[in-house]
């Protein structure tokens, strides 16, 4: 199933209702669901704050195959963003002065079972994928 | 959808799922806490890096005055995020 969504904070919760049909329909667990939630959420939220320089819709694809459910995001702009490049997280910083800057991110690549990230003519593409418990 | 309440003993109940476009309702009440307090997450279903953010700043604010916020409650999947996230070393998890 595929879906556009405007680049904006608040087609989040469409989002959501997205990936809850998606769960639905193909019987996701509870964890592969959340998981993917939040995987998207993040990438989401970055792509829309990030403005990569377009205000192109962003597309979802989700598929399940076997115990693998898939999703991508996909949007057009001149400006790539490997997301799978390591991030700088704050766990060496003192409490105090810790920033929840690339949290996300840092989250949902341990939380999933794969991430990639390709650029091609113009068009960006995040694929997150979740192995499924049944 | 997400809600915040504060019931008659201070602690603060979660319900429902803190994500990025709800985060500004949590933001609100806990830029007015003042003192220490526990933040009950048995309704809470769902969190992602924005709700972690609000409690983030929320926790180095009030350890400046010598007070903490506590978490009770967490689900699994919940408490996984925290963990992930190392902020277990950061709040009094229950």
């Amino acid at each position: 199933m595929r879906q556009q969504f405007d680049k904006d904070i608040r087609s989040l919760d469409a989002v959501f209702a997205f990936l809850r049909r998606f769960a639905e329909e193909e019987r996701l667990d509870a964890r592969a669901s959340y998981v993917l939630d939040l995987a998207v959420e993040e990438f989401f939220t970055n792509i829309v704050k990030y403005g990569r320089g377009t205000a192109s819709d962003i597309l979802l694809e989700a598929v399940r195959d076997g115990r693998t459910a898939t999703v991508r995001l996909e949007e057009q702009t001149p400006v790539p963003f490997d997301v799978t490049r390591p991030t700088q997280t704050q766990f060496d910083v003192p409490f105090a002065d810790r920033r929840p800057g690339g949290l996300g991110i840092h989250i949902a690549r341990e939380m999933l079972d794969g991430l990639t990230y390709d650029y091609v003519d113009g068009t960006s593409r995040i694929t997150l994928t979740k192995h499924l418990e049944t | 959808m997400f809600s915040i309440t504060v019931n008659d003993k201070g602690v603060i109940l979660l319900t429902g799922r803190l994500d990025a476009a709800q985060v500004d309702k949590a933001r609100e009440v806990f830029a007015a806490l003042e003192v220490s307090a526990v933040v009950d997450f048995k309704e809470l279903d769902y969190i992602s890096s924005a709700g972690l953010g609000v409690l983030l700043a929320t926790q180095q604010r009030l350890k400046k005055g010598g007070n903490a916020i506590k978490l009770v409650n967490m689900n699994r999947m919940v408490r996984d995020v925290f963990k992930i996230a190392r902020f277990d070393l950061i709040f009094e998890i229950e």
